[in-house]
């Protein structure tokens, strides 16, 4: 059975905390299609955040097709994540180095090409989901 | 219908005013901290909302009634501060002393979670430990299945394992129950993986009223040049500024996207953006409509 | 709530009962014992005929029992000891211990929360009060016999008869009212007796002779002080001598020897003047002055016969009192902050 952790000072919403846990698990395997998801009440029972967040999360995840809520029984997992296709990984490598090279030759330091990929891509998640 | 809602609430203590022009709506469902410093009026607030005390100004209805109103009386779970216990009964006095007082009461979860935290029947309330204490005056105001839980400063003389526990034992319930509950605590670092919403007073005044995602997304620290700092383009109000000779900090309310390339945009915690609606300098009303950002909880 | 009041005041109760088992051992042992004296002694044969002087018997009898007369101020505490120790405390140490912000945000209301526990301690109160009542009725009935005053002088009244209960009554209520105003246990307890003294004394002192309207005889003096004129133990409330057309000379029945040694020659005043030995003139002197100014005694009293008569008439004012309180205190109950 899979374990929430929360962080609270990551600045990640902590609903979108619990579904990335989530889709980790399905990448990696920890979570199998047919596999149960802990119940709200286990989940908050565990780590004490709000039921609602946990809602959030689980409908969140069945809006994108992952899991399946049964009323009276339980959220299961429908279907496991695969990781990207193998050449996707080089291809997105190969633009990403041209993309930082293309940054520290416009002039930014480290720390400022960091801060904009940082805010850039929290900004991409929040999108993604509204 | 609202949970509990208030409007203009006022109350008065001879020339002073403990609470001022408070109004609020709470939607069934949802889970509100109440946070302020000591003094703010919280307690006050609570105590006018289980009809403990009368208002001076103003309305307020819990459950669409009248405070203290018989038809709600056992729809209303209330903890007070100090979790007032009877010292010399058993805490199986204090559970018979639930279901006498109560027309529907769960004894067999009180007795199961009794049983589970490990506190002993026969033991006098007077000498169990704080965290206990809070246990079983929580198990008690649960066990009526209410509508609506009100519970004040009910973590203040915990340590962290039981302030743990407690909210552990405290979001279990409301996941089976749907129960609105509404939390007071100075210590924001549980409210915020607790509550949807967040109430903010202070003298007597509301700050600030919001769901708390949205506070979290709409409120910004900006780090950046001096001379820079004045109107940005997407800050709405900057809560509080702090100035080095070259560099401005900024905790701003964002309207929209801060794209302006001179300032680094963090994300903020809850606790600084309550912190700097706390202080009096920024000077801001909850009532300002723009703040005013609740939503309903779906469920 | 029955079960909730019960568990409040269960320690009390039992108190109550163990105080109120020994005070009926240490009453009905010296009772019996009194009661086998007062018949051996012939006392009782003696008052029961009619015209007997039972003086020397009475003196004896009451000479051996003196030591009894403590036993008074302790039973007219009784009462408000009831009050103090169920009334006061009942509201003042829940809302002391903060136990009302729980008490009150169940499913009882104010209300029926204050109706509950009043009714329990003022059943116990009038418990314990009727039995000690009654007891005290008992034990005190030789005494009261053989002393002058008789059962309806002021503080004999007090102790026996119904009277007590509505004290107890009284003393619970004025404690919960005390209790609800002042919110503090310990001066809730000592406001509730001085309350309750505030109550009972102008009573007996000034209230309670006008019940019913006193009856006022007339008789001659026999000696320097006269006998009772009237039949049974009436309660004198007071007795004056008056002159020829009725004015007031004397004060409480006593010859004022300043009065007559003014209008009589041969009768020396109490206090002699310089020069004048003091020797009182003989009784033939004292009587023919007295025949002579036409001084009588008048005797202002209430009959025997009235005695239960008035023991209902106070039990109702305190019941009365009682209630106005309660309902003072259902309503203090509901509105406090």
């Amino acid at each position: 059975m899979i374990e929430f952790r929360l962080e609270s000072r990551s600045g990640i919403a902590p609903y979108l905390q619990i579904v990335q846990q989530v889709k980790h698990a399905l990448r990696l395997g920890m979570l199998r299609s047919g596999d149960q998801l802990p119940t709200v009440k286990e989940v908050v029972g565990s780590i004490a955040i709000n039921p609602n967040t946990v809602l959030k999360a689980y409908r969140e995840l069945e809006h994108e097709g992952l899991v399946e809520g049964r009323p009276g029984v339980g959220t299961f997992v429908l279907k496991g994540l695969d990781g990207p296709p193998p050449h996707a990984h080089a291809a997105l490598r190969r633009s990403l180095l041209r993309w930082i090279r293309n940054a520290l030759e416009a002039g930014l330091d480290h720390e400022s090409v960091e801060a904009l990929f940082d805010s850039t891509f929290r900004e991409a998640s929040e999108e993604e989901i509204a | 219908m609202n949970a509990l809602e208030a409007s203009g609430l006022g109350k008065r203590y001879g020339k002073k005013w403990a609470l001022e022009n408070c109004s609020f709506e709470l939607p069934a469902g949802s889970i509100s901290g109440l946070v302020g410093p000591n003094g703010a009026g919280k307690t006050t607030l609570l105590h006018i909302a289980v009809g403990l005390l009368e208002q001076t100004k103003g309305s307020i209805r819990i459950l669409g009634e009248r405070p203290g109103d018989p038809s709600v009386l056992s729809r209303v779970g209330f903890v007070a501060q100090d979790t007032p216990l009877y010292k010399y009964f058993s805490v199986a006095d204090m559970i018979s002393f639930g279901e006498h007082m109560n027309a529907s009461f769960d004894l067999a979860f009180v007795r199961e979670r009794m049983s589970r935290l490990e506190i002993p029947l026969d033991q006098r309330a007077g000498s169990l430990s704080g965290g206990q204490r809070a246990q079983v005056a929580l198990a008690l105001a649960l066990a009526k299945r209410p509508e609506i839980l009100l519970l004040d400063e009910p973590l203040a003389s915990l340590d962290p394992l039981a302030r743990r526990e407690f909210l552990q034992i405290l979001m279990e319930g409301i996941a089976d129950s749907g129960v609105t509950v509404v939390l007071s605590s100075h210590l924001l670092a549980d409210l915020e993986r607790v509550c949807d919403h967040m109430m903010v007073l202070a003298r007597g005044r509301f700050r600030l009223i919001a769901d708390t995602n949205d506070i979290l997304k709409n409120h910004k620290v900006l780090i950046g040049p001096r001379e820079r700092a004045g109107a940005i383009s997407g800050v709405a109000q900057v809560l509080h500024q702090s100035t080095t000779d070259r560099q401005a900090t900024l905790l701003v309310r964002t309207n929209g996207p801060i794209i302006d390339p001179s300032w680094m945009v963090n994300q903020t915690s809850l606790e600084d953006v309550v912190l700097a609606y706390l202080d009096s300098r920024s000077a801001v009303d909850a009532n300002d409509h723009e703040l005013h950002a609740l939503r309903e909880v779906a469920r | 709530m029955i079960w909730v009041a019960w568990r409040q005041h269960r320690k009390q109760a039992l108190i109550e009962a163990g105080v109120v088992a020994v005070a009926a051992v240490l009453l009905l042992l010296s009772g019996y014992q009194m009661l086998h004296v007062f018949k051996s002694s012939g006392l009782a044969n003696c008052l029961a005929t009619a015209g007997a002087d039972c003086g020397d018997l009475r003196d004896s009898f009451t000479n051996h029992y003196n030591g009894y007369q403590f036993m008074i101020p302790l039973f007219l505490l009784a009462p408000v000891l009831f009050g103090m120790f169920f009334g006061a405390p009942l509201i003042s140490r829940e809302i002391e211990n903060g136990t009302h912000r729980l008490a009150w945000t169940q499913g009882v209301t104010r209300k029926r929360w204050i109706s509950a526990r009043a009714l329990m301690v003022v059943g116990f109160a009038l418990a314990g009060s009727a039995a000690l009542a009654g007891l005290v009725t008992w034990w005190s009935s030789p005494l009261v016999s053989s002393s002058s005053s008789g059962r309806f002088s002021p503080g004999i009244f007090d102790l026996r008869g119904i009277v007590p209960v509505a004290y107890a009554i009284f003393a619970v209520m004025l404690g919960l009212a005390i209790g609800a105003l002042v919110k503090k246990t310990l001066p809730a307890i000592g406001l509730t007796l001085a309350g309750f003294a505030a109550v009972r004394v102008p009573i007996i002192l000034y209230v309670r002779r006008y019940y019913m309207t006193a009856k006022t005889v007339v008789t001659p003096f026999g000696q320097f002080k006269g006998p009772h004129p009237i039949g049974g133990n009436p309660w004198v409330i007071s007795q004056n001598t008056i002159d020829r057309v009725g004015t007031i000379v004397g004060r409480g029945g006593d010859l004022n020897f300043d009065y007559l040694a003014a209008r009589c020659p041969g009768i020396t005043p109490p206090i002699p003047g310089p020069g004048q030995a003091f020797k009182q003139a003989g009784p033939d002197v004292v009587n023919s002055c007295i025949n002579r100014l036409g001084l009588r005694l008048s005797t202002t009293y209430q009959p025997a016969h009235r005695y239960w008569t008035f023991q209902w008439i106070e039990f109702g004012i305190f019941i009365a009192l009682a209630l106005v309180l309660a309902w003072f205190v259902v309503r203090r109950v509901r509105r406090l902050a």
